[in-house]
Order: structure tokens, then C-alpha cells, then sequence
């Protein structure tokens, strides 16, 4: 059954257990991935792996026989970093030629592959077990086996794996711990781009998706995904306008990426985005074990180099301090007494467990949080927007966890800024937590197109306009505001009046508005009308600088920026008058329930309609339409 | 049923006097083409809206 979708509806989920398909959400970073399920009332969760890991480590370590998956994959950096894989993601559907050869991996190398022309391959040592010769396609890869074979010997060999394959296998075990998880079969997923991903490196994942066994309903950016996880229900309950400019702050391991979107009643649109790769989680990490190195030092008087590290040994501390960090970093964003680093045998032998409270690491890191703050600006005004026309703030990605950024970010904002972490949604896993947002949207949105139905042409073409390269998201949206203007004896505002936008700038076509509120009319008896103009208007943020008087006798005066929003009125489109009819009486004052609703079509037409509601329901309409 | 919006403030009387100003034939701005993320059940209303050939009313059925 399809969910039924109200015309600019939010996202529920109605659970059918019994023909609900059972579909998953994959946050696919380069780093970490994650996998959420809808659960029985609806809602989307982000799942743990059999290691009990719901951020896994997007990384594959052989060892002798053995294959590890995610977290103690990445564990095996320090050992035996050369049969490690990591950062395959970003390698997927490139060419070798395509691949900076001076990439730092602190992985297995990435080489031309041995047989095929320009395509890069890891390569990596593993026990083969003889005599079956190891296959080379990923979909029949042996996982880790525990079972006790009779059999002779293992060989030492060299296994060379594309990227491709190397998703493919990662990909799998995803899917794998979610049926687990659910005791069922996956029938669907939805999986997460980044917004630079170029076409062949989508088909490239959709390829290792399938390769391992997966049907993909869809590849979705990050932003859209956030979008989808942002207009549901639950989210929206935090009392936030479905008419928003959103921005969109992804802080992930390797990068930062900003997107601005438009959000009108569910519809999203990207007004803008901003990539930059020298800012995210390692940055982090860098100043992190900088600092416990230094310390250690200063605790053992043993030298400790890191970030960078010359020496094998220093080099081994560096890889076991960015594996500790790990911890500290998550114990940071949940709480703000102090965190600990723990590292057995750091160097020669000697142990090593520091202490870091948010106050000193927020402090180490400030250049960090600077950063994304003036990429923010850089972000928003290349929109040609102020800060304070930005209505909310949604942080995605594990370094966005940290409550330092968001402190440093609003303070450019206006007061009125609505984040995860001033309405509380992010502590304790709530919808607001940015690590698992990407994953929850996916598979809200997997839910919604296996429901869809594919009987007739036109199913399949409404089906057709969620895959890459569809035309149906061309939209044509408004350039002004369309609003109500209430007209009033002495108005304090120089509009003349009560001001109620409607149809906010930047809404796609063709859109409905239906707005209700209640209309003061007044002490007067007699006919009591409600008239209202139509008018486009022009919003902007004023700033000003205001000299503060200095707070003490030696301080130099100080300037103040202060900002306000203002709507200027530009052409008028039309009016409209009733008679009120179900008025009340309350306190003396006479009051009234009015409804007005907006249609503008494709072709400009606008149609304004008001009516009355009263006790016996809505009264009689009164419509004025212009058109082109 | 169309989603309607709770609007909190309370426009106050009409002004005394008013009448409707002279409209000037002006029409809507020129609308800008952006592309939608296909995405939520709003885009799946958008394009349903659209492919079926349904206005508001028809799709609300
Ligand atoms: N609670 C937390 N507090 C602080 N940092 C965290 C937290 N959880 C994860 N991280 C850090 O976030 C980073 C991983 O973020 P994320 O999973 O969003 O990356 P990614 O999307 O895989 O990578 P990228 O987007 O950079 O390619 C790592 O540096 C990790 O240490
Ligand atoms: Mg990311």
C-alpha cells in the first residue's frame, strides 16, 4: 500500500507489518557508514552492528585468513596498516590517472591494478587456503570463517581489489548485519552520495551495490537526505516554520561540506553548497594527539613526536593516539566534565592516559570551529543572504556532535535560530543527532518509493522522477514573497499594517497556501468587515551600528551591529473584503476565524480565496484572481 | 484535505475608509527554474500532481 501523502505532507511512515518491504537506510561516508530501520511505529533508528558499533568504520583488514569489518578493521592500522584498506569510497569510479599520487594513505596502497588498464586496486597480503584458488570477484569473497575445515596449509598471497570491490564486500556486511538484525531479507535500500559525486562514480556504487546482492531504490545526496529527516513529522513538532531557509552543516572526517537549502512545505531545494577538504575530523584528530603527545612528554620526559611523524616508532604512537582520540572525542560532545585518552604502551613501553575537559578542548580547536564559521559566511552570503535570514541550523556528521561549533556559529545568527542543540534533540540519540541523520532520512525515504505502485505508464513515470537524470525536478519558484497586507489606522509599520507572507520567495510552482488565524474587528456593533491586500514584497535584513555607550570611564565607545528584518512592499496584486458574520464577542472586542488560500499555477495565474469559520463550519467564499 | 497553517498574530480592525487600491495589471514576478532534491512526500505529490495532470483538489482525493 502506499503511504498516504498529504499534497505538501510531511513524512509518516504507516507500518504494515505484514506488506511493508523490508527496506534500509546506508549512510555511505567515506569514514564511517551507517544503517538504519524503520521500526514498528514508524520511525527510522540507526542500527548496531554485531560489535555492538552504530558509526562503523567504513574500513576491511585481512589478516592471515582472517577478514575484519569496520571498527576492529580500523584497529588494525596499527599493526598491520599495509593490509588495511580505508578511504575507498571517494576512490569509487575513478581512474588510477584520476588519483593525486601524493594522497597520504595511511592504508594499503593503492596501485595501478596488474591487469586492467587504468584502474587503481589495493593491494593487500592474505592466507590463501589451498588449494581452491582465491577468487578475485568480490561477490563471491569468502567472509571471515570460523568454521574448522580440514584442510592443508594456507599460502601466502597477494589479492588485489578495486574499490569497487572493496565497497562491494563493505556494502554486504551492512546489509548482512541489518538482516540479522531484523531476521528478515533486505528487499530495498536507499543509499547516501556525497553532492560531488560525478555519474561514474554513482554507477560505480549503484555496480558494487548490486554486485552485492543489494537493490538500490535510490542514491540520494546527503542534503536530500536531511531534507527528507528534517520535514517529518517529529522534526517539525519542535515548533519550526515548514516555510525555512535551512542551512546544512556536515563536518564529517575529511571535509567539510555546507548546503543552503530551501524548504517549502516539504519540497527541499539546494540554493547553494560549499566543499572544503582542509577542515573536518582528522584536522581534529591532529590537534588532539598533538596535545596528549605533548603532555606525555611532559609526564615521562620521554620526546613524542606526532602530526606529522618521522620516526616508525612515533609513527606507531600517532596510529594508536588517533584510535584512542576516538573515544575521547564522542565522550566530549555528550558531556562536559572531562574526557580521557587511554593508550597502553604509547612508546617504549610506557602508558598513557590524559584528561582534556571541553573548556581546554574547545581551546585547541577554536581554529577549527573558525574556520567552518567563515565558510559559513562565505556560504551564505555567495546566496546573497544575511545570516539572520537563515531560520534553522541542521548539523550532520560525526564532528558536528561537538557543542563548541554550534556555540561559535550562532553567535552570527539571529536570536531566533532554531539548531538541534538549542531545541535539545541532540543529546542521548535524539532526532537531532548529526551522526545519524543522513542514515535515518535514507531510510524513511526507501520506505516511501517501495511503496510506490508500478501498474501504469504514469506509476512508473512518477516512480522515474527519483532516478538520476530524471527532468521532473525542474521547478519553476518565486522570486518575491507574495503576502496579506491588513490595513490599520495608525500602523506602527511602515506597510501600513499587519503583514502575514503567505507565499514565501523561493516556493516552487505550482503551490497551495491555506492559512488560518483569527481577525480583531473591533468594539463597533454594526457590519464588521475583513479586507486584506495582496501584495509582493522585497525582504532584506537591515543592519545598523549603534554606538553603546562605554561600560567604564576609561573604554573607548563602543559600535554595536544590530540587525533587522524588513519587508518593503512593491506591487500590489489584488484585494479582497468580506462581511463578518459568526464575529464573537470577547472582552468587549469582537473577533472572527478567517481562512485565505493561495493557489499560483505554472503560469503565473494567482487565485487569493477568504472565508469565514463559524460555528456551522465555512461560510461563503470570495475569490480574486489575476492571471497573466 | 489541504494542509492549513496556524497563523498566531491577529490582524487588528480595518482601517476606517479603506478601499481597495486601483489594481495596476501587475502580475506575479518572473519565476526562477530551480531543481528539486527528489526527495520526501512532497516532491512524490509535486511530480503526482504533475504527471497525472491534477490540480490541488483533484490530487486531495
Ligand atoms: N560524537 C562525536 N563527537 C565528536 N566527533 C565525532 C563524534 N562521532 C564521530 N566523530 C568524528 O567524526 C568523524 C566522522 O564523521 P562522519 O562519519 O560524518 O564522516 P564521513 O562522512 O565518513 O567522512 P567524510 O564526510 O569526511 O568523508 C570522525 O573524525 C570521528 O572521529
Ligand atoms: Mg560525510
Amino acid at each position: 500500500m502506499a503511504p498516504k501523502s498529504q499534497p505538501n505532507g510531511s513524512a509518516e511512515a504507516p507500518i504494515e507489518v505484514t506488506s511493508t518491504p523490508t527496506i534500509v537506510g546506508i549512510n555511505f561516508g567515506n569514514s564511517y557508514a551507517s544503517i538504519a530501520v524503520l521500526t514498528k511505529e514508524g520511525a527510522a533508528d540507526c542500527i548496531a552492528n554485531e560489535d555492538g558499533e552504530r558509526q562503523i568504520a567504513c574500513a576491511i583488514s585481512f589478516h592471515g585468513e582472517e577478514t575484519y569489518i569496520g571498527n576492529q578493521a580500523k584497529h588494525q592500522l596499527v599493526k598491520n596498516s599495509q593490509n588495511t584498506i580505508t578511504g575507498f569510497r571517494n576512490l569509487l569510479g575513478k581512474k588510477f590517472s584520476e588519483i593525486p599520487p601524493n594522497e597520504i594513505s595511511v592504508s594499503a596502497p593503492v596501485i595501478q591494478h596488474p591487469e586492467i588498464p587504468d584502474e587503481p586496486a589495493y593491494k593487500v597480503q592474505v592466507l590463501q587456503a589451498a588449494p581452491i584458488p582465491l577468487p578475485t570477484t568480490a561477490s563471491n569473497t569468502p567472509a571471515a570463517s570460523h568454521a574448522a575445515t580440514p584442510r592443508s596449509e594456507p599460502t601466502p598471497s597477494t589479492r588485489y581489489l578495486t574499490p569497487l570491490e572493496v565497497t562491494s564486500i563493505f556494502l554486504k556486511s551492512l546489509v548482512q548485519s541489518a538482516e540479522d538484525f531484523l531476521g528478515k531479507k533486505i528487499n530495498g535500500a536507499v543509499i547516501s552520495v556525497p553532492n560531488w559525486f560525478s555519474d561514474a562514480q554513482k554507477a560505480a556504487l549503484e555496480k558494487a551495490a548490486s554486485d552485492a546482492g543489494i537493490v538500490v531504490l535510490q542514491l540520494l545526496e546527503e542534503a536530500g537526505a536531511v531534507a527528507v529527516t528534517t520535514t517529518t513529522e517529529v522534526w517539525e513538532a519542535e515548533g519550526i516554520s515548514q516555510d525555512r531557509t535551512q542551512l546544512i552543516v556536515d563536518l564529517g572526517s575529511s571535509g567539510l561540506e555546507l548546503s543552503l537549502l530551501s524548504i517549502r512545505q516539504g519540497l527541499a531545494y539546494t540554493i547553494a553548497t560549499l566543499s572544503d577538504h582542509t577542515v573536518g575530523g582528522d584536522y581534529i584528530d591532529n590537534k588532539l594527539i598533538k596535545f596528549f603527545a605533548k603532555e606525555f612528554t611532559k609526564k615521562t620526559k620521554m620526546p613524542l613526536t606526532v602530526a606529522p611523524a618521522t620516526e616508525a616508532q612515533d609513527k606507531r604512537a600517532e596510529a594508536k593516539l588517533r584510535l584512542a582520540v576516538e573515544h575521547t572525542k564522542r565522550t566530549l560532545s555528550a558531556s562536559p566534565g572531562a574526557a580521557t585518552c587511554s593508550v597502553e604502551s604509547l612508546k617504549d613501553g610506557l602508558d598513557y592516559t590524559g584528561t582534556i575537559n571541553r573548556l581546554r578542548f574547545d581551546m585547541e580547536v577554536r581554529s577549527i570551529y573558525e574556520q567552518v564559521n567563515t565558510k559559513v559566511k562565505e556560504l551564505v552570503s555567495s546566496a546573497g543572504l544575511d545570516l539572520h535570514e537563515v531560520d534553522e541550523i541542521v548539523y550532520v556528521g560525526g564532528s558536528a556532535s561537538l557543542p563548541g561549533l554550534d556555540e561559535t556559529l550562532l553567535l552570527g545568527f539571529s536570536e531566533s535560530v532554531v539548531t538541534p542543540f538549542t531545541v535539545g534533540t541532540v543529546v542521548g540519540g535524539g532526532v537531532g543527532d548529526p551522526t545519524t541523520i543522513v542514515a535515518r532520512g535514507c531510510a524513511i525515504q526507501a520506505l516511501l518509493l517501495a511503496a510506490l505502485p508500478e501498474s501504469s505508464e504514469e506509476e512508473r513515470e512518477v516512480k522515474s522522477a527519483f532516478a538520476n537524470g530524471s527532468t521532473w525536478n525542474k521547478a519553476a519558484v518565486t522570486s518575491k514573497t507574495i503576502g496579506l497586507l491588513f490595513p490599520e489606522d495608525n500602523a506602527e509599520s511602515e506597510l501600513g499594517g499587519q503583514w502575514i507572507p503567505a507565499l514565501l520567495r523561493e516556493t516552487g510552482v505550482p503551490a497551495r497556501r491555506t492559512l488560518r488565524f483569527d481577525v480583531d474587528l473591533g468594539e463597533g456593533e454594526g457590519e464588521k468587515k475583513v479586507a486584506f491586500e495582496v501584495w509582493e514584497a522585497k525582504e532584506g535584513v537591515k543592519t545598523e551600528n549603534v554606538k553603546r555607550a562605554p561600560l567604564d570611564d576609561d573604554d573607548e565607545e563602543e559600535e554595536e551591529e544590530t540587525k533587522e528584518k524588513i519587508v518593503e512592499k512593491e506591487a500590489f496584486l489584488t484585494a479582497l473584503s468580506l462581511v463578518a458574520k459568526e464575529g464573537t464577542k470577547e472582552k468587549g472586542r469582537w473577533r472572527t476565524k478567517v481562512e485565505v488560500q493561495l493557489l499560483l499555477g505554472d503560469n503565473k495565474s494567482l487565485s487569493v480565496t477568504a472565508w469565514e469559520i463559524g460555528k456551522s463550519g465555512r461560510g461563503e467564499a470570495v475569490t480574486a484572481s489575476i492571471s497573466v | 484535505m489541504a494542509h492549513t497553517i496556524d497563523v498566531s498574530v491577529v490582524p487588528p480592525p480595518l482601517k476606517v475608509g479603506w478601499s481597495s487600491p486601483q489594481s495596476t495589471g501587475q502580475t506575479v514576478s518572473p519565476l526562477v527554474e530551480r531543481k528539486l532534491i527528489p526527495a520526501g512526500p512532497a516532491y512524490l505529490a509535486h511530480v503526482r500532481r504533475a504527471v497525472h495532470k491534477l490540480t490541488f483538489e483533484e490530487h486531495d482525493k
